[in-house]
Parts: structure tokens; sequence; C-alpha cells
């Protein structure tokens, strides 16, 4: 369990440190304030995963370091209930000239585990790393991903009450990733708290129960990872075109932003008639209509769509640039674009179209609308083939004779 | 909490050790190796090689004791006093990292400092039973006077500590008084050949009360004087105490600078 209450941290800028003696000493102002954190407040219960996203200088690593304890707030208070561990920077404090299992006693000794308590513990951290064959060898030997590994494992046998897991974990390889994972679930499953700080947005949506945005030290938006995580693209899109953008959200999840050179009026579903449907076969024929209108004569926009499931995964996204389908609209006229699928290859459940209408192949350069979740719809299995997952592969299926 | 702590500093000071002589195939003999060659070289050279004596005895070794037991506990105070100074940015890296108790640094610079003079101390014993010293109830205050001096140390370490993250050069001014004040503290001279002004000053001089005592103790067999190691105890506990309030007061900029 972790609880920050109205924390607040600005950074005072010195030309020199010596001017924050002078500053104490004759009273006078020497500095320029940067507000990393204004009164961010939140709570990560027990078995909770907590994402944090921001761009660059957000705030994201000074909320961390104040979380686990290095810097101190100037206003505002953490409480952690136990201890608090993470991969704040690869392998900090290891000696490169020791031994793994020496590290194992310094770093264990730094998160402030008795000797003892290390060698409780030593075996199953050196078998979590698989790295028993080194565990002699001097660090130096390591490669980064090995570091992170015996890093990893420290850190989780120290038996935190909460952990935070930040871009440091993506140096492993992608089956110590998915152990650490599965350790993390584990971790979870008993009760702990996770903090989890990433520029992937797809992780953020998998492993979040909530999710927190960061904008310049402030609380934007806290709550269901997807929601924050659409405000997050927006502000993305916002920051390359310098320009206002209009921003609308509603209570379904929808939002939607761009300056509105074009808008996009409505998005359907349509089955192979055209008549419009909330519910589509898998394998089936189906068409999506997105409905604009351009309120300036543009010679060149793209026309995208992305099908995300209900995890708010994307499963599928294309656009008309990557399709070659150069369109362009004249001011004052109302278009329809469709999408043609012929077959509609994914597997049963609930998804979302999300679509957009800006400039060359990403909406971080123009966007002129983007709406999130512009609609629901399902999709049922046919009853002439069966199969699992999100994507309706149709292999061949033969046996032959050996010899 | 409390055990977290010790054991931070523990392990702190036990890789102090093992990473002096990580590789080496002695180990951690050479603990012992280095201090013993240097008291060897103190009784030797001084004593029988320059032949100093020690004015009132005959005694070939007196001088060399008289100086090893003054430069043993002179290294723990002045190797504390500048480790300390340097400790902020010698630990940086698991500073900004992980959430260190900053105080806890200092006790393990000074529990390191304090092993190391007890490995010289207790070969300094050795040499004075061999040569057939006896025994007396003065050695009893070894550890006050030593905890006394440490006091100062830190006393003095944390405050160019917290000030040297903000002014640099603190840590090379701290080195050069180092280098005077042993020059003026009689460690390799006695006291009386200095022209009376220089005794005069010596009152202020906190350190010459502390090496007096080693002196007393191990040379003389006597007792240190009282009055002043009292006086003095106030003095560095008070040290203390304000440098503590100073760190307290500027620590999150401390953190902040780092």
């Amino acid at each position: 369990m972790i609880s920050a209450q109205n924390i607040s941290k600005t950074f005072k800028l010195y030309q020199s440190p010596s001017d924050r003696l002078k500053e104490i000493i004759f009273r006078r102002c020497y500095h320029k304030e940067y507000h990393a954190l204004q009164n961010i407040s939140f709570e990560v219960g027990e078995g909770e995963t907590f994402g944090i996203v921001g761009q660059n200088g957000a705030g994201k690593s000074t909320l961390l370091k104040i979380l686990t304890g290095v810097l101190i707030p100037d206003r505002g208070q953490v409480t952690v209930d136990g201890r608090i561990t993470g991969l704040l920077e690869l392998g900090t404090g290891f000696n490169n000239e020791f031994s793994g299992k020496e590290n194992i006693f310094l770093n264990g000794g730094y998160l402030g585990l008795s000797h003892s308590e290390v060698e409780k513990r030593l075996e199953r951290i050196v078998e979590f790393t698989e790295l028993a064959d080194f565990i002699d060898e001097p660090i130096k030997t390591y490669s980064s991903g090995m570091i992170m590994r015996l890093a990893f494992s420290i850190a989780i046998h120290a038996d935190p009450s909460a952990f935070v897991i930040d871009e440091a974990l993506s140096v492993g390889d992608a089956y110590f990733q998915q152990k650490c994972m599965r350790k993390i679930k584990e971790f979870k499953d008993s009760g702990g708290s996770i903090v989890f700080v990433s520029h992937s947005m797809n992780a953020v949506k998998v492993l979040c129960d909530r999710a927190m945005l960061l904008l310049d030290g402030a609380c934007v938006e806290i709550g269901d990872p997807e929601p924050v995580i659409n405000t997050y693209n927006y502000l993305v899109a916002k920051r390359t075109k310098g320009e206002e953008l209009k921003f609308h959200a509603s209570d379904t999840g929808e939002s939607s932003y761009g300056n509105e050179k074009i808008t996009i009026n409505g998005v359907q579903l349509l089955d192979e008639q055209g008549n419009s449907v909330a519910v589509a076969q898998s394998g089936g024929p189906v068409q999506v209509k997105i409905n604009l209108t351009a309120h300036e004569t543009i010679a060149e926009i793209t026309v995208g769509i992305a099908i995300r499931d209900k995890f708010g995964q994307d499963i599928f996204g294309t656009n008309s640039f990557y399709l070659n389908c150069p369109i362009s609209v004249e001011e004052a006229k109302s278009y329809s674009v469709l999408y043609r699928f012929d077959e509609f290859n994914i597997g049963a459940g609930k998804y979302s179209i999300t679509v957009a209408a800006h400039s060359e192949h990403e909406h971080t350069n123009e966007c002129y609308n983007w709406i999130d979740k512009s609609l629901a719809f399902e999709v049922v299995q046919s009853g002439d083939y069966s199969f699992i997952g999100l994507s309706r592969l149709t292999p061949h299926l033969s046996i032959e004779d050996m010899e | 909490m409390v055990s977290s702590r010790i054991s931070f500093i523990l392990e702190m000071t036990r890789r102090d050790f093992v990473e002096r002589f990580a590789g080496s195939i002695l180990g951690s003999l050479w603990a012992f190796i280095f201090p013993l060659v240097n008291l060897l070289v103190y009784l030797i050279v001084f004593g029988k090689i320059i032949g100093a004596r020690l004015p009132g005895t005959s005694d070939m070794y007196a001088y060399g004791i008289y100086i090893a037991v003054g430069i043993i506990p002179w290294g723990s105070f002045s190797n504390t006093v500048t480790r300390s100074t340097n400790i902020f940015s010698d630990k940086k890296n698991i500073i900004t990292k992980l959430n260190t108790p900053l105080p806890s640094l200092f006790v393990h610079v000074s529990l390191s400092e304090a092993l190391t003079f007890i490995i010289s101390i207790t070969l300094m014993f050795i040499i004075l039973a061999l040569k057939g010293a006896s025994f007396h109830c003065g050695y009893f205050l070894l550890p006050f006077v030593f905890y006394l001096q440490q006091i100062l140390a830190i006393g003095i370490g944390l405050l160019t500590a917290s000030l040297s993250v903000f002014i640099t050069d603190i840590r090379q001014l701290v080195s050069v008084v180092m280098q005077l004040w042993f020059w003026f503290t009689p460690i390799i001279y006695v006291v009386d050949i200095l022209p009376d002004f220089a005794q005069k000053l010596m009152v202020l001089n906190p350190m010459f009360y502390i090496v007096d005592g080693y002196h007393n103790i191990f040379v003389y067999g006597a007792y240190p004087v009282f009055k002043p190691l009292i006086i003095l105890t106030v003095i560095s506990h008070l040290l203390l105490a304000f440098s503590y309030m100073t760190f307290r007061y500027l620590e999150k900029d401390i953190r902040d600078f780092l």
C-alpha cells in the first residue's frame, strides 16, 4: 500500500551550488524555480498496479525518487507500508570487481537486509537469475541483461510491499521479461503494490488497474488506464502541433481532439448489403464507413482506423497513407471513406474502432480530428469454423505417413 | 527500521574491508600487515637508526612508541574527517538511487576507522607486552579518548560534508587544513621544543589534548589530564549537535544538488 498526499516538489535552479549558501546567509533570492511536481495525490492499494505516464520531463522520475525516499518533497507526505524496491537504475551499488554473489550481499545490505537475511534468500535469488554458473565470476564479465536479472532478483526477493518497475526491465530478453512478469504477477497476487512507469502505452493498458497522467508536474488525469492513455496520445499530438486542439471527452470513454479542419461526423459498421450493424461475423465481409466534413481545402489527407480489443490494445490499424490511397478534400464538402474487409479475420469478442483524419502517416504531425472508441462492436464466431484467440488464421491441416 | 539501518552500516563497513583487499591472496591479512610494518618502521627507524631519544628517558624504543601512539589515532581522526567530507560525492551513485539514510554513512566511516584503529592498537599492545611493559588502569580510558576524538571528527566531517555539496573547495581546504593540523599537533615532536607563543596557542588545539592523552597512557604510564578532556567532551558534543542541525536544515538541498 502506497499513499501519496499532495506531493509538491520545486527545484530551485542556481547558477552555482554555492548560491544556495549565499541565499541562506544574505537572505536574498539567487534562484529560478522549477515546479517539478504540483499537488500530486494518489493511492496504490494492495494487489494493485498503478501506471504513471507522461512525456519526458513531466515529473515521473522525480515522483519515483520521492516515493523511494531518495528525494524529499517540499510539501505533502508519502507513506509506504513496508519496503519499496525496484529497478530504479540498473545495478545501483553493484561493484564491478566483485562476484555476483558478493554483490547480492552488498545490494541486499543497501536495501536494508542483514547478512543472514540475504543468506536465507541467496539460493532463491540465484535460482531465479539462472546465473548459477556465473555467480562467482566478477560482474564486470556480465552483460547488461545479466546484471538486470541479478538486480531484479534481489529487489523482488527482498520482501518488498511495493515494487517500482520502469524501463530498465526492457533490457532483459523476451524469455526473462516474461519470467519477470510472472514473478511480478505472483507478487501482485500476494498483495503487493506495483508502480509501473513506461512509455509503452500498450503495456500500461494491459498491466495497470489504474493510471495517472502527468503533464509538467501536474496530474492531468487519474483513473482507468484507457481514457488516461487516450488523453496522453492527445497531448502528444498537441505538442507536435503548437496550435490549440479541441478536446472532447464523454463518459463512455469516447474522446476526440484535433484542430477540426476536418471533422469526423460518424463511423458505422456495415454488413455486405450496407446495413448498419453492431455485431460482425468472424471471417465474414464487413465494411467500416467514416463520414467526414472538410472545412478547408487540403490536397492530401490521411484517414485511418484502429481496432482495439476490450483491454484497449491495438490489434489492427492502418490508414489511407499506408494503403497508398491519397484523399483530397475541398472546403465545405462531406465525404464518406469506406474500408471494406472481405474477410474480417478477428476472433470473437468486444472491440472498438478509433478513427482519425490527419496529415501524412501519423497523427503527431497535424491532427485534424481523432476520435477514440468512436464505435463499439462485437464479433461473434460463425458456425463453420471454431478457433480461439484474436486472429482468425486459416491453416490447412494434412497428415502424411512417415517413410 | 533501526535494524535495517544497522545492517546497512555493517554491510558498508564490511564492504570497506572486503573491497580494499578484493582479489588478493592474503586477503584481510593485509589489514594487519600494513599497521604492523608501520609500527616496526617507527620503532626501528626512530629508535635504532636515527637514535632519537624521548627527553627524560633512555629507552631506545620510547620515541618510536611516542610517535606510533600519536600517529595511529591521528590517522583515524584525519581519515574520518576527510572521508566524511567527501562521503556524499563518493556515495553519490547510491544516494541518488536508493533511499540511503545519510547520517548512517558517517557512522559507517567512523566504525570502519575504529576497526582499523583497533587492529593497530592491538598490535601496539602486543609489542608493548613483548617489551615487558606493565599494564596500568590508564588503559581503561583508551576507549573514552578514542570516542572523544571520533565525536570531534564526525562533528567536523558532518559539517564540512554538508557544506562541500555547495562549495566544492571545502574538500581541498580540508586536506590542506588536516596537513597543517598534523604538524601543529605534537605527534612526531615533543611540545617542549616549540617556542613559547606556539605552546600557548596549543591550548586552542583539541587534538593536542587527545594526543597528549594517548602519550600519557602509553608512554608515561599515567592518566590523561582530565580537565581539558572534560571540556572537550562538552565542546565536541555541542559541535556534533550543531553540525547535525545544519545537516538536517540542508538535507533536502543536499539530496537535490547531488
